[in-house]
């Protein structure tokens, strides 16, 4: 009885994060059916899921945007993930030094400070100026967005790493290289974590950006060609496309630590 | 029997081999551009094999000078020799356990004690063994799996005991490390401690600032004085053991040396 119990409490609980979208869709339905809103402004949510359709399934050619998305989404995931990954690169290593030592803290703090208080559209034009109008400029805004949350959080992550740990390693023999791989990181993954979700998700941000100059593939791209044909369905479908796969990044972003690093499945 | 506390010179002509030599030792920090001595000419030996309590009131500068015999601080000056080799840095031959909790959350029991072996060239199933064994001499198998933050004090600072025993330190440096605990675990604690030197017969060196369990515990009590902290007096404890709080001749002894302390 009590496992019964159990189980249809457990289920009720995997249908939380599921209540404000069907609330949200629900309204939306009826928003539509009821004409409260007209349709050039906000589709039903029929004709969204017929452009999202055509969108994905469809055979290149037959309409306006159809069968796009692979191609679309094949070059904005390479865009984020590059883009990423040189975040990654600079901003952990760097983060993680300047939380230890102090005085690559102070040598960085101004710098750091003042690049991240420039909104990252105004690099838009310089970046078009520097790398031209393409891959390159994308990534280089994702890249440049993503770095400061990274940097941040891994400062503050091997800041608040508890001293006495690593006294403890090196009282166990565990020198410096050793503890910072095995007791530093380690200790500092919760906020190195949240460092790495932030940064993924403003990447997805600064994509879009970087995709409204011209590039002709990339989801920011269909909704740029989708505003200038006023299809607003188009827009409709690539914005939530975008928000599904900025929901799966994440996922399997956590996912992935959480399976190879024991402190990021434990602690968090 | 009323035993007199006997205050005996700090070079024992008795017979076990000295292992660890403290000259002189003196340590001097700066506070807000003054100089303030926190130990001032400490000189001891320690014979191989002693269990030794420095005794002493928060402040007396204790836990500077352990921090100063593990490696973590360097004297300001006086010098610490390790069977005749100067002290500068940490190692596994002066392992501490110390009153904080220090075990790496992320870390089972079982990895926690397992720690610091990674560096070692050794295969994986003697690892193992070695892991287990260590494990329940602390009485954790049960509990190997649980993360620090699932268990309670009393067994975390047995884990610490456990991951800094199966390197086979020479020396076990302990700083306080049952004082936050409940009354009835630190006895459970002494115990297990007491047992586990008689079986590997360290040479141990425990802080307290707990008269009582200086007694329970140790060969020799170091009494350290404040401002700058020095070491007073060493003395002799010749109770018999197993040592009962609830015996006559420890709570002479106890009395005693608390009336001494506040002398």
């Amino acid at each position: 009885m009590e496992k019964k119990h159990n189980s249809m409490y457990r289920s009720a609980v995997t249908l939380i994060p599921w209540i404000i979208p069907v609330i949200f869709m629900t309204t939306w339905i009826i928003i539509s059916e009821t004409g409260f809103i007209p349709a050039y402004l906000l589709p039903h949510p029929m004709e969204i899921g017929k452009a999202g359709y055509t969108y994905i399934f469809d055979h290149p050619g037959d309409a306006p945007f159809a069968g796009r998305f692979l191609n679309d989404a094949g070059a904005s995931l390479i865009r984020v993930g590059s883009g990423f990954a040189f975040a990654v690169i600079f901003g952990l290593p760097l983060g993680t030094i300047s939380g230890r030592l102090s005085l690559v803290r102070k040598l960085m703090s101004t710098t750091i400070n003042a690049l991240r208080a420039v909104p990252g559209i105004s690099w838009l034009p310089v970046a078009m100026i520097w790398f031209g109008i393409g891959i390159k400029t994308t990534v280089f805004l994702v890249a440049l967005a993503a770095f400061f949350p990274i940097y941040l959080n891994a400062v503050a992550g091997a800041r608040q790493v508890n001293p006495l740990l690593l006294q403890a390693g090196a009282m166990m023999g565990i020198k410096r290289l050793r503890g910072t791989f095995f007791i530093l990181l380690p200790g500092a993954m919760p906020h190195i974590m949240t460092g790495l979700r932030l940064g993924l998700g403003i990447s997805w941000a600064y994509l879009v950006l970087g995709e409204l100059t011209g590039v002709p593939n990339g989801l920011g791209a269909v909704i740029m060609d989708a505003r200038m044909l006023g299809r607003i369905d188009i827009i409709i479908v690539g914005i939530i496309i975008i928000a599904i796969m900025g929901r799966l990044s994440d996922y399997l972003l956590t996912t992935a630590l959480k399976c190879c690093f024991k402190s990021a499945g434990r602690m968090s | 029997m009323k035993p007199e506390l006997t205050v005996i010179p700090t070079v024992d002509p008795g017979t076990g081999k000295i292992i660890l030599e403290i000259n002189n030792l003196r340590k001097v920090f700066r506070l807000n551009g003054a100089f303030l001595a926190v130990l001032d000419g400490i000189d001891f030996r320690v014979k191989n094999g002693e269990m030794i309590c420095i005794l002493g009131r928060s402040g007396c500068g204790k836990s500077t000078l352990l921090k100063m015999l593990a490696g973590f601080l360097a004297p300001s000056s006086g010098e610490i020799l390790l069977n005749g080799k100067p002290v500068t840095h940490p190692g596994t031959d002066r392992c501490v356990v110390f009153q904080e909790d220090t075990l790496f959350p992320w870390l089972t029991v079982q990895e926690n004690i397992a720690f610091g072996l990674k560096g070692r060239n050794k295969n994986k199933k003697s690892i193992r063994e070695e892991v287990d064994h260590f494990t329940s001499l602390v009485g954790l198998t049960e509990f190997k799996d649980y993360l620090p933050r699932e268990i309670s004090g009393g067994m975390k600072q047995r884990v610490a005991l456990a991951r800094v025993l199966i390197l086979r330190p020479q020396i076990l440096l302990m700083d306080e490390p049952f004082a936050a605990l409940d009354a009835q675990t630190r006895e459970e604690m002494q115990n297990l401690l007491l047992s586990l030197w008689e079986k590997f017969s360290h040479t141990i060196i425990f802080v307290t600032h707990d008269v009582n369990e200086a007694i329970t515990l140790s060969d020799r009590i170091l009494v350290m004085s404040k401002n700058p902290g020095r070491i007073r007096e060493d003395i002799n404890v010749d109770l018999s053991r197993p040592r009962k709080m609830e015996k006559q001749e420890f709570i002479f002894f106890s009395r005693k040396l608390y009336q001494h302390l506040c002398d």
